[in-house]
């Protein structure tokens, strides 16, 4: 294994499949010759990988002290309440699993948060709704 | 803005004329410190690595900028990354690296393709004989700590190790490696091309009750009045907050931001993100939401770090829930204190500086919620 950087081996899989499987933890183990008990430990370790099934939006909203000010925790509240569902959960129909993170970056641009990696910044209860009925919209097309 | 000015690989060719001992002393010359915090020398620490026998070295570019309130790095990413990837480049020829790294943090990741198209670019112009690859971060702020983020990048868990070895001294795969972060490397051209250029620049992260927030570069030792005359306050000011680890102090307008100043007040000013706290707020539930910060992000190493952290937001839970008393207070005194004193590493040992300076400057917050 010595000289391959295995977060990136690991972000592969997790970008192709959605999520680290055990299947899939089985096959790296096998491969790089790296102990499966090694890739738990570490896939369990980063906050964006993730071992278990996520929904289409992963949805990452930021709970550092500048979001905070600019009252992210309305915006925590009505993704709670729209998606029928608390932090760290999936919503029913597969569509949204929502987490909170610490500071992306984006304080400048307060409230903010990821979906599938891209911000979406200077955020309302207004514009998070409509950003939600996109994301459905394109789902179902 | 000193920091945007392109270099367009002149810097690697006057490296290349002058030689390496020559660049280290230019360097040294212009005052390069490193800009993650800590402020140690540039050529120093290119030095240190140069000293050790070794057959390899490595370089890597820390952009895992994490702290809460900090993006300026990223800013420099979107803007002058050529310049960024040219001081690489440099490092890579004065230490006589083959491989280099930038740690890109997840929280980047949109960045990432960009960034792997100038790296191409750049490389490509400037015919070195190196390769740079990304690594791409997975969300944990304690990989931008220097020994974590190399556990990471030897595929470990982000753990903190015990220093010495220092990672000049013995780093990636045990071999000498050079960490700086992204706006140091981007300085390192600039401060070898410009004539006049400027040691005390430095790039500030303003956010919170502003109007205009946003990335900012001022020369150190600028007064606060002048600060808020162009960030614009969107009400009265209560305290500001250097980051998460700077500590938080009351907003004064004759403070000038250097390293002394802030000292007096308990305070560091660390990757200089200042995030404003307006009136409106208790300074309790700044403290709380950066004591969770803190409980996220603690690598689990060391126990008083581990299970501190989650006393201390129990504790402030129930500062602001009314249902603690002042022996809860100074309870959460020697919690911070006590976990400062026992970590091993910077994140554990600054986790209670918001806490303990809020004690010292807003008693009167805690004193509202308390019964």
């Amino acid at each position: 294994m010595k000289e391959k950087i295995l977060l990136n081996i690991l972000h592969e899989v997790q970008d192709r499949e959605g999520y680290l499987s055990e299947k899939s933890l089985k096959e790296i183990s096998k491969k790089y010759d790296i102990p499966i008990s090694k890739l738990y430990s570490v896939a369990t370790f980063y906050t964006m990988l993730r071992i278990k099934e996520q929904g289409k939006y992963v949805i990452e909203l930021c709970g550092s002290p500048s979001c905070v000010l600019n009252k992210s925790r309305e915006i925590e509240k009505f993704l709670e309440k729209e998606l029928k569902i608390e932090i760290g959960e999936t919503s029913k129909d597969g569509l949204f699993s929502v987490y909170k993170t610490s500071c992306i970056g984006c304080c400048d641009e307060a409230p903010a948060m990821l979906i599938n990696g891209e911000p979406y910044t200077k955020l309302t209860v207004k514009r998070v709704k409509e950003i939600l009925g996109e994301l459905r919209k394109n789902a179902n097309t | 803005m000193q920091i945007l000015r392109e270099t367009k690989l002149e810097g690697l060719k006057l490296a290349r004329k002058i030689g390496r001992e020559r660049v280290l002393e230019v360097l040294s010359e212009k005052r390069l410190i490193g800009r993650g915090g800590a402020g140690f020398s540039v050529a120093k620490k290119w030095e240190i690595a140069l000293g050790v026998k070794a057959k390899e070295r490595y370089v890597i570019c820390n952009a895992d900028e994490g702290e809460p309130g900090t993006f300026k790095d990223k800013f420099i990413l979107k803007n002058n990354s050529e310049t960024m990837i040219e001081g690489l480049l440099i490092a890579a020829y004065v230490l006589g690296a083959k491989r280099c790294f930038i740690y890109l943090r997840g929280e980047y990741d949109y960045l990432r393709g960009e960034l792997e198209e100038k790296v191409r670019e750049v490389l490509k112009e400037s015919k070195m004989k190196v390769s740079i690859e990304i690594v791409r971060g997975a969300g944990a702020y304690i990989c931008g700590e220097e020994t974590a983020i190399l556990q990471s990048m030897m595929g470990n868990r982000g753990n903190a190790m015990y220093k010495p070895p220092r990672p000049t001294v013995s780093g990636l795969w045990g071999k000498p490696t050079v960490l700086n972060n992204v706006e140091t490397l981007t300085c390192v051209p600039q401060a070898l091309v410009y004539e006049d250029w400027n040691p005390d620049y430095r790039l500030f992260s303003i956010s919170g009750d502003v109007s205009h927030p946003g990335v900012y570069e001022w020369e150190l030792g600028i007064k606060m009045s002048t600060i808020l005359e162009v960030v614009k306050p969107k009400e009265k000011l209560k305290a500001m907050s250097f980051g998460c680890f700077g500590g938080i102090m009351p907003v004064k307008k004759n403070l000038s931001i250097s390293q002394d100043t802030l000292c007096k007040n308990d305070c560091q000013h660390g990757a200089f993100s200042i995030i404003f706290i307006g009136e409106r707020h208790n300074v309790v539930d700044i403290c709380l939401s950066i004591a969770k910060f803190y409980t996220y992000e603690s690598c689990g190493k060391c126990t008083p770090c581990r299970e501190g952290t989650i006393r201390l937001v129990n504790l402030l839970k129930k500062i602001k829930n009314r249902d603690a008393d002042e022996g809860d207070v100074k309870l959460l005194k020697e919690f911070a204190e006590h976990i400062q004193e026992t970590s091993l590493c910077g994140l554990g040992q600054s986790c209670g500086n918001h806490i303990l300076t809020s004690l010292k400057h807003f008693r009167k917050d805690y004193r509202e919620y308390i019964k």
